[in-house]
């Protein structure tokens, strides 16, 4: 079973200098809420950007994992500016 | 086991009387030679809709919180959409996804395009760009 941890470590290893955020929001294992901070996404459309990290998971979506909701954002859209 | 193809299950959707189409049903009968005739019919449904939204469950009894909330979306738009309950027939779901490369439901597709899923549907619904895609 995917934890929040896990989700992240994939997403950030997928996607070179993402930054993720991850909770469970159920508790339950399987509904995840991630919001993604990449530079990978710039330039690309709200539809592109989910898809990247879609992508990471392949048939995990809708198996493992039931829901992954995502926010997603490059640094300069981001609400607060990352660390890096 | 033989498994025929079934009409894939569809419901019109027209909260106003009389839009555009006049409120018929949506129904897609594929036919029986075509060698994936529920992915035709799905990318049939999809360009002679302006609005459709792939979900599961119908507008009336939603059975995800994701489509539910999607709906509630459109509804308070006042946008006319059709609505195809993908639960019936994993087909469903599983040739929809090959055709948008998208893989949660609901899917909401404007104008032959894949607009979002619950998420993106809301950014858009908050930011006024929703209203603007459905004109």
């Amino acid at each position: 079973m995917p934890d929040p941890d896990e989700i992240q470590r994939r997403i950030e290893a997928a996607i070179p200098g993402a930054l993720a955020e991850v909770e469970d929001y159920t508790g339950g294992g399987d509904h995840f809420r991630a919001t993604v901070t990449a530079d990978a996404f710039a330039g690309l459309s709200r539809i592109e950007q989910h898809r990247l990290v879609y992508e990471v998971f392949g048939v995990e979506i809708g198996g493992a994992i039931h829901a992954l909701a995502l926010k997603t954002q490059t640094p300069s859209t981001a609400p607060t500016p990352s660390t890096s | 086991m033989s498994s025929q193809p079934e009409p894939l299950p569809m419901i019109g959707r027209e909260p106003h009387a009389a839009p555009a189409n006049g409120g018929e049903p949506v129904a897609v009968a594929p036919a029986a030679e075509q060698s994936n005739p529920i992915r035709d019919a799905i990318a049939e449904a999809i360009n002679e809709h302006k609005v459709i939204l792939f979900m599961k469950g119908t507008p009336e009894a939603p059975a995800c919180g994701f489509s539910a909330r999607t709906v509630a979306m459109l509804q308070s738009l006042d946008a006319p959409f059709a609505a195809v309950d993908v639960l019936p027939d994993p087909r469903i779901r599983q040739e929809l996804s090959a055709i948008s490369n998208w893989p949660t439901i609901p899917q909401l597709f404007v104008d032959g395009e894949l607009l979002g899923g619950c998420d993106i549907v809301t950014e858009m619904y908050e930011s006024g760009e929703l209203a603007q895609a459905l004109l």
